[in-house]
């Protein structure tokens, strides 16, 4: 990757300014135009590089709770369980993964009680019966940036 | 308690942000209220803490990340702190959380690695392992990602 979209990439993961004008704030610090920076974003995210920019939020001061549901599921039940599943807004990540537990999955909801309710509904609309509910106890780390 | 205000402020900001000259102009313009007032909530939403990071969010393996492990470890619960905070401490781990087991499922210390490959993520959890000495853990690879988005928690 070119040095330039390096250093912007580094750059703007954690430390995009909040401000009304962000991109003449990175071009400063970067040493680059405003126009030259806002490019180069652009560009990123049609790479696909870029996800997103925005905020991310620490969910339980928004009062939501959330938790990671480990499934296991029949090969041939794959397609039917993660369209259902997908189907529910709450649940923003969702994998396959190399284990009796196949199918992992993250669930954010305002309540517990409403994910128990939901994973309910789930088994019984694709019969899968395995389905755990992980909340975490406790967090050691959500890290911020990925150096590129 | 979050006013009103900041949760129509939050359902712009969970979103993408436009590139353009004037993002957060943009933005307030959607929901009646100045771009000053927005800009100064949105670094008050993150000084409170509401708001864990600003910024880009990357594609992983379009930025060179090819492969990711969940690693699942059993610990001994009354080292889980200890242990928690050693596998924390690599660089390669993105996040680590303590989870009751469940069922038949024994282990109760996650970590999320990402790698250049299948082989370096096995090599680091050997690392995580002697640095530890916690042996009974599981690799478990992404083989496909379903769904990957951000929550939209006020709409």
């Amino acid at each position: 990757m070119d040095t330039t979209y390096r250093k912007i990439l580094n750059e703007i993961q954690s430390d995009f300014p909040i401000s009304s004008t962000p991109y003449r704030d990175l071009a400063k610090r970067l040493n680059m135009t405003e126009d030259a920076v806002i490019e180069a974003v652009k560009r990123l995210k049609k790479k696909g590089i870029i996800r997103r920019i925005g905020g991310n939020f620490h969910t339980s001061k928004l009062n939501f709770v959330s938790t990671l549901c480990a499934a296991r599921v029949p090969e041939e039940k794959i397609d039917h369980f993660v369209e259902t599943v997908n189907a529910y807004p709450g649940v923003t990540h969702n994998y396959l993964r190399a284990h009796s537990y196949n199918v992992w999955f993250t669930f954010i909801a305002e309540e517990m009680a409403m994910i128990e309710e939901a994973l309910e509904t789930i088994r019984q609309k694709t019969g899968v019966r395995e389905i755990l509910n992980l909340p975490a106890e406790e967090m050691f780390k959500i890290k911020v940036d990925f150096a590129v | 308690m979050i006013e009103e205000i900041d949760k129509k402020i939050i359902s712009q900001i969970q979103r993408d942000l436009p590139v353009h000259p004037r993002p957060f102009a943009l933005l307030a313009e959607k929901i009646g209220i100045s771009e000053e007032v927005f800009v100064e909530r949105v670094k008050r939403l993150k000084d409170r803490g509401i708001i864990r990071r600003f910024g880009a969010t990357l594609r992983h393996q379009e930025a060179g990340f090819k492969a990711n492990a969940m690693i699942a470890w059993k610990s001994p619960e009354n080292a889980i702190n200890e242990n928690g905070e050693k596998l924390a401490r690599f660089r390669e781990v993105s996040h680590c959380y303590h989870r009751a087991p469940k069922g038949d499922w024994p282990y109760n210390l996650y970590s999320m690695v990402h790698g250049g490959s299948r082989d370096e993520c096995r090599k680091i959890a050997r690392q995580m392992s002697s640095a530890t000495g916690l042996t009974d853990y599981a690799v478990l690879f992404s083989e496909k990602e379903f769904k990957k988005t951000s929550m939209e928690y006020f709409t």
